[in-house]
Formats: C-alpha cells, structure tokens, sequence
C-alpha cells in the first residue's frame, strides 16, 4: 500500500502541474489516477440500504460487508441482516485481474440452503432490488480501466469542490449491453481522486441514473464515501446506501471469503 | 430420552464466563389456502407460524432455535394423513389435536473450536446442486404430506446432528454423524397424496387383500447411526464436491409375503428399512451467461418393487445410479432460464421390476423479476419420458412490503396414474398463500 501512496503522491503532483498549466489530463491519465488511490487492502463496514419507489415507499436493508484484496486479486462478502425476509442473503465475489477471465460470483439464499453459482456476465443487472448493478457493486469507487474509451470533456464543481469530467463511452455494443450503459459521465474530485457525482445513460442513449456520492471523510487515512444517493431516472426509483463502521484495520480472516462463511452467516 | 442430555451438553457448552451479546427474534406467520381444480373444493386451510430465536454470545458461539406450529383448518391435507412411523421418538412432532402439530425444526449451538467449525443439534443439511428433485440432497429425510409440492425448506426433516466442517488447503470438509433415526414421513393409505403408483407401492391384485405391517426400525443409537463426508473445493473456476453417506435408505423396503385368510389370498407388506453407501459428486461452473452444474450419485443398495410378488418378496436389489445435469441461463430483463436432465439408471436386470431401467426426468424453469425483485412471475414443468406424465407450477408472488408477501400459484398433475407424478392427476390444486414476519 505504501507503493500505492507514492505511486498516488507522484501522479497527483504531475497533475497539478499539468492543471496549473490549463491542460486537462487525459481520460485514461485520470481513471489510472482513481484506481490508485488507497482503499486499504481491507475493509469492513455496514450497508443500510434504503430503497425507495416512486410513490414513496421504502424498502430497508442493513447489510454488513468485507473486502480484501488477495495481492491483485479482489474478494467482496456481503452478508444481509435485515429484515427477515432477506436475513442471512450473502452474496460473494472473487474479482480477477486477468482481462479474460471473468469474475466468479455466487449467492446464497437461505430458502434454499444453497450457495448457487452466478454467471459474471449478468453484472448489468441490478444488485438485489438496488439501483446499482452487479458491476458498480463491484467496482465500489473504482472504474473499469478495460470496459470504456475515455475523455476529459471539462471541469465543474459537486457539493463545492472542483472536479474533472470524464466521459466514459463502452469500447463496443456487446459491452454495452452487458453493463447496460452507453455512456457515462463522471465528475471526479482531482484533489483526492474520488467519483462525486456519476451519470448514465441507458443503451438508447436516454439518461438512466445519477450517482452521487457524499460525506467523504478520512478513515484510518482513507478517503471514504459515508453516503451514495441513486436516482434511477426511468423508474423513479432512489436508492440510498449508507456507510458506517468503516474500519480498514480489522484484521479479517481469509475463510469469510469463502462459501461456507456464506452459509454460516456473520 | 435423547434430547435431554444433548440439550444439557449444548447449553453446558455455555455455562463457564459467556454471555449473550446479542439475540434476535421473530415469527413467521404463513396461511395458506389450496383448493381442488377438479372439484372447487377446499383441499386445505393451512396456518403455519414459526417463531426463531438466535442467541449470539461473547465468545462467538450461536444458539438458534426454531418452532414450527402447524393447523389445518379444512378437510383434506390433515397431519393424520401423515404416517408418524418414519419419525424417531425424539424427532416425532407433536400432535396436540387432530388439526394442530407442533415440531421443533431447529435447535443448534453453532461455534468455533480451533480450526473446526461445529453446528450440533437438531438441523438440516444440504447437499447437491439439483433444484425440484434430489439426487444428494437426502442427508435429510422429508414429509410427503404434499408429496414433493411443499417447500424443501418446510419438507425437509431436521434431524440432530454433529456437523463438523473445517478448512485444509483449499478443501472444505465436512464430517456429519446422525444418530437420528427418522426418514421420510410417507402419507397414509387415505392421504390426500397418498403414494399410488405401483412404482413406488405394490399394487395387490384384484381379489387379494392387502395388509401393510408396521415398519421394522433400526434401533441402535450408536450403530445404526448415519455418517457422511463431504469435501468441497474451488479449482479453476469449477466448485466441486465429493460426497459420501452411509445412511439407511429413508424410504422402506416394501418386503411382501403371501398367504391366505379364511380361504382368501392375503398379501402382508412389511416395510423394512435397510442401509445403503452413497457416493457421490457435484460440480458447478460459470461460462458465459450460462452456469452448468452437476450432480452424480451411486447408491450401493437400493431395493425396488417387483413385478412378481412372490419373487423375492417382491422386492428386487441393486445398485442405482442417479444423475442430474442443469444449465442456468440469466437472460437479459432479469429473466431466469433453468433446465435440468435427470436421469435414474438401475444397474442390475430392471425387468422383474415395476419401473424401466433408465427413468428420464426432464425439468424447465423460466422466472421473471418485476420491479425491483418485489413482483415474480415463475413457471416449473417437470416431466417424466417414461410415463409421459409431470406437473406444471405456475406462481406469480408479490412482495407487498419487507415483512407481507402474497402468491397465487397452481398445481397441475398430467400423465399416466401408473407413473409417479400421473397418480395424482386428480389432485391439480390452486394456491393462495399470504407470509407476514414480525
């Protein structure tokens, strides 16, 4: 992680210097930039989802969630409690480095006693009755380096604080597909290299979703988004993920990335 | 007789230092009313409520209990129609009326000791990958009050149980010793599925006269106890598991001896139950948008109605192979495809038997997520080649909020009476059921 920060430390200068002198980074330059930045090798924390339809009711998950990075490859648990209905839910999944080797992914439903495999080519779908999908659960703050052509179109401000536009178009149809966007703009914090605000457009090239994300503070060091706000603009569907109990010090052991943790629960 | 000092044993465990740290509770409240398509009768009025307990402790020890109180409301599905003989005496339910039965599903502490993870206590295991039918799936035996239409959650008999699982490497094994003596609870001669098919219940002919014996029962605690073994590991993208049970078959041996009445032919079935080595395995895998999964099982003994009662007592032996083979499509829309090829082989000569000796069993699924997974639209064949007979299952089920689900549902018998699924062509019901959690 050392290496990440220097590595982050480095850029960032090279970027101020550049931006000092009027030029934007490229699209490429600034999603290297956010996916260098430090998200600890581990982390825990709980979810509460607040799922909200158009006529205004809502739907409430608390989750608690684990992350850990495996040298390049990354493993994600999440572990539903609450309500009953979805209690013991817990969904996990091994994310790979390799460009063609896709993700591996699996559910466990507690009706069923079962951990069921998941083909990582649904990742367009929407995660569990969210307005996020598999894939932006899996990406969490990063961006997909492999899945998008990219340009920095300008600059604006979110919540007051300057950020760079970057427009990210997928690199063909079937990867449009899958993701279920045709283009995406993101508004990126270029001092500490966070999304603040996201948009999408769906595949006909109508506006989908908004994303925004919000009282980012430091934990531990690490930048971390406390607040994420979903507005899906077909369904009139919100969803709000709250963060809290975020800890990137807790040792977590390797077996809660594993199927049987899945079965046993928290 | 059982219980008593396994209970003591779980809750010394907690005796020294612990304290609950946490506990949560709830209820599950579910009705349910089913009505005869061919008759527009009732068929039942269920109510079921299951409150669950989960104490948590200080050291990171779990204890969770689970009660299943049950009536019947209605004419039709009673707990009567079930024949109690499957059950041991400390898994029996409680039959507190003629319309209201009270069992304890799950009772379990559930830790850690050094590298091992134990769960002991009354539970369910699951093994396998098939969905609807089971091949592995049989560490647990089930109610056939519903025949298979109940779910597998609901069917499937808890039994007490040590389940030890630990970590070595990359394989996950797991090591289950039962000394619970119940299998499959079977419904009376009366049931409303009462088991018709002379595949899986001989068929006396005209002019004989039939006498079912009460079943002979292992007995043994320590020496007719189940044991199994499973081993499961990741490697290169495929899930696998290996499994082994050594386990009496949950279904009786239906042995038959003839003999005459006061002049008249008798035949006198005396179930019988009798051990079996399954070996088993599973794989799954992601490839593309598809998800193939497996399972495989060969059971060392397994016993089959004869067509000659007088051959054998009726009963001829041998090895089984059954088999599954399933393919899992997440379509775009969030639309579900599921298709499965089962396939149940008897090694032996099957021609002094009722059934045929390859028995082919396919199996479609289709669902479809509606807004925000709260609406879902599914429908389940499973048809059997060999009879030409199945059932159709189609549901649409709406979660009205967190805690309050509804479903309207049918089920449709077809085929031939003769076959497993035709014999309850007669019994095509509709279904609507509400499910509250507090």
């Amino acid at each position: 992680m050392k290496n990440h920060n220097t590595y982050l430390v480095g850029l960032s200068f090279l970027f101020s210097s550049l931006l000092s002198a009027s030029e934007l980074p490229s699209g490429d330059e600034v999603a290297k930039m956010i996916n260098a930045r430090d998200e600890g090798v581990a982390v825990s924390r709980q979810v509460k989802m607040i799922m909200t339809d158009k006529r205004g009711k809502q739907r409430i998950r608390d989750t608690r969630g684990y992350r850990k990075y495996f040298g390049a490859e990354k493993r994600t648990i999440i572990f539903y409690l609450s309500p009953k209905n979805i209690k013991d839910t817990a969904f996990l999944t091994y994310d790979y480095p390799q460009k063609d080797r896709d993700d591996d992914q699996w559910l466990y439903l507690p009706a069923m006693r079962k951990v069921r495999r998941i083909s990582a080519s649904d990742r367009g779908d929407y995660f569990l009755g969210t307005d996020l999908t598999y894939e932006d659960i899996k990406l969490e703050t990063r961006v997909s380096i492999d899945d998008y052509q990219r340009r920095v179109i300008g600059e604006s401000e979110v919540d007051g604080f300057h950020c760079l536009l970057l427009e990210s178009i997928p690199v063909d149809h079937k990867t449009m597909m899958e993701l279920g966007y045709s283009k995406v703009e993101q508004c990126v914090d270029d001092t500490i290299w966070m999304v603040r605000l996201a948009k999408m457009w769906d595949p006909q090239g109508l506006p989908l979703k908004t994303i925004h994300s919000s009282d980012i503070r430091q934990i531990q060091g690490i930048w971390t988004q406390h607040q994420l706000d979903v507005i899906h603009h077909k369904t009139g569907h919100k969803t709000r993920f709250i963060f809290s109990n975020v800890n990137y010090n807790q040792g977590i052991n390797d077996r809660v990335f594993t199927q049987n943790a899945m079965k046993h629960g928290l | 007789m059982f219980q008593k000092p396994l209970i003591i044993g779980l809750f010394w465990t907690f005796s020294l230092s612990v304290y609950a740290i946490d506990f949560n509770s709830s209820i599950t409240v579910t009705g349910q009313w089913m009505a005869s398509i061919q008759t527009g009768k009732s068929q039942s009025l269920g109510l079921r409520l299951l409150p669950d307990f989960d104490l948590n402790f200080e050291n990171g020890w779990r204890l969770k209990s689970t009660v299943r109180l049950q009536s019947e409301l209605i004419n039709g599905l009673q707990i009567n129609d079930l024949n109690r003989s499957g059950y041991s005496d400390f898994s029996k339910p409680a039959q507190l009326t003629d319309a209201v039965g009270l069992e304890l599903r799950e009772l379990y502490v559930q830790g850690e000791i050094g590298q091992s993870f134990l769960t002991l206590g009354k539970q369910q295991i699951v093994w396998g990958t098939a969905d609807g039918l089971k091949i592995l799936d049989i560490v647990n035996p089930q109610s056939f009050q519903q025949f298979i239409l109940a779910d597998f959650e609901q069917s499937r008999i808890p039994l007490w149980t040590a389940n030890i699982e630990q970590s070595i490497g990359d394989w996950e094994l797991q090591f289950v010793w039962i000394p619970d003596q119940t299998y499959h609870a079977l419904p009376r001669q009366n049931g409303t599925f009462a088991f018709t098919s002379p595949e899986l219940v001989p068929i006396a002919p005209s002019g004989v006269s039939l006498k079912v014996e009460q079943p002979r029962r292992p007995s043994k605690i320590l020496l007719d106890s189940d044991v199994g073994f499973r081993a499961a590991t990741f490697w290169k993208g495929w899930d696998i598991t290996l499994n082994y049970l050594f386990q009496y078959n949950n279904l009786p041996v239906l042995r038959q001896q003839l003999s005459t009445t006061g002049g008249n032919p008798v035949v006198t079935i005396i179930p019988e139950y009798e051990r079996t080595h399954v070996l088993g395995a599973t794989f799954s895998n992601a490839i593309s948008d598809w998800v193939i999964r497996g399972e495989i099982g060969y059971f060392s003994t397994h016993y089959f109605i004869g067509n000659n009662p007088a051959l054998n007592q009726g009963v001829i032996k041998s090895p089984e192979l059954q088999y599954v083979l399933g393919l899992d499509w997440n379509a775009p829309a969030d639309i579900f495809l599921s298709v499965q090829l089962i396939q149940s082989w008897i090694i032996n000569d099957a021609r002094k038997t009722t059934r045929d000796q390859l028995d082919t069993t396919f199996t479609g699924m289709i669902r479809h997520n509606f807004l925000y997974d709260t609406l879902t639209a599914e429908i389940l064949l499973i048809s059997n080649t060999n009879n030409g007979d199945g059932i159709i299952r189609p549901k649409i089920s709406y979660q009205w909020q967190d805690n309050i689900k509804t479903w309207l549902g049918a089920d449709i018998f077809y085929g031939d009476p003769q076959g497993i699924f035709g014999q309850f062509d007669n019994n095509d019901r509709l279904i609507v059921g509400v499910e509250m959690f507090y």
